[in-house]
């Protein structure tokens, strides 16, 4: 009976543990401690209407949180970040893709101390039915479209109007302008 | 035996990927924090990419779009999906203006695959920036504050 038992587990967990979803993966290293790269099949989902049934149709339109519910294991992966090094996330880059499934390649980050666990870097995304790959990197271009009173020199983030508007009565710290000031003259 | 075999088996069924959790009702107390930075340690230890050492990071961060975290006081973080009636998690107002602040917020955990996301129904009070780290670790990344000298 106990080899019964032992063989009614393996035939449950072999499926799980042979998941390899990096074969295949032709993403690039950003050289992250907790990453490894991914490539797999997903549905793009709304995570508040996945929890909460709220389902607006366009996925909320890039400005909710997006995941990717895996094809092969059913796992919700967090798609936190697209390809542009730039402080940019990935719900601008999926959204099009709202329910549809398509194919995405990238770099998971996986670190149990920290918690990190199906929490994803999208560099590609094939589009449903196939083609080419499409490079995840359309943030800045959106963000520029959004903010045309912002144009100019520099990266989006010393330009973004809110950005700048709390900077302005906040300070950088946070802690108010009199603690930035203090600050500066001893560190720069 | 038969009995225990099928427990465990059912047991496995449950535990595998897929069974989206129930919300709980929870209150909680944290730091509002740019989940990318926290996990991919990009930018430094997770020490250090918190609180004011790391204020203007997570305002970057925020309204770039990155999932933003509860970091509560047990070290756990929680996906915030939504605050209020503002479901705009990616970007939004409402969460950017709560960058590196230390909040109480009340709401709906939903647990799924490894993750903690929260539906915030309500921000019972805004404590500002209570974690001062600047002194400890400066201004992570360094490039936040532009030079004044350059």
């Amino acid at each position: 009976m106990l080899r019964h038992l032992t063989a009614a587990f393996a035939l449950c967990a072999a499926p799980l543990a042979a998941q390899d979803f990096s074969e295949g993966s032709e993403a690039r290293s950003w050289n992250l401690y907790a990453e490894v790269p991914a490539t797999f099949e997903a549905r793009v989902v709304d995570l508040v209407c996945e929890f909460t049934g709220d389902c607006p149709a366009d996925c909320g339109a890039g400005k909710r949180q997006l995941g990717l519910l895996r094809t092969a294991d059913d796992v919700l992966v967090l798609a936190m970040k697209n390809s542009q090094p730039a402080f940019t996330g990935a719900a601008v880059e999926l959204q099009p893709y709202c329910n549809e499934v398509i194919t995405v390649d990238g770099l998971m980050l996986d670190d149990p101390d920290l918690g990190a666990r199906n929490v994803y870097l999208v560099q590609t995304i094939v589009p449903p039915g196939g083609g080419d790959k499409i490079k995840a990197n359309t943030w800045t271009k959106d963000w520029a479209a959004e903010h045309p009173e912002a144009a100019g020199k520099g990266p989006w983030f010393r330009r973004d109007p809110t950005i700048k508007e709390i900077i302005a009565t906040e300070g950088y710290l946070g802690l108010g302008l009199e603690t930035d000031e203090a600050f500066i003259a001893d560190n720069f | 035996m038969r009995h225990l075999t099928l427990s465990l088996l059912a047991g496995l069924a449950m535990a595998g990927p897929g069974l989206a959790a129930e919300g709980t009702r929870i209150q909680v107390t944290g730091e509002i924090i740019d989940t990318w930075c926290y996990y991919s340690g990009v930018m430094g230890s997770p020490d250090a990419v918190v609180g004011s050492a790391h204020h203007t990071c997570a305002l970057w961060c925020s309204a770039g779009g990155i999932p933003v975290g509860l970091l509560a006081e047990d070290g756990t973080v929680y996906m915030v999906l939504k605050v209020g009636d503002d479901a705009q998690a990616a970007g939004g107002d409402t969460l950017l203006r709560l960058a590196a602040h230390t909040v109480e917020a009340d709401g709906m955990l939903y647990e799924r695959d490894g993750l903690r996301y929260i539906v915030v129904s309500d921000v019972v009070s805004d404590l500002d920036i209570t974690n001062q780290n600047h002194d400890d670790y400066g201004n992570v990344p360094p490039f936040s504050i532009p030079d004044p000298n350059k």
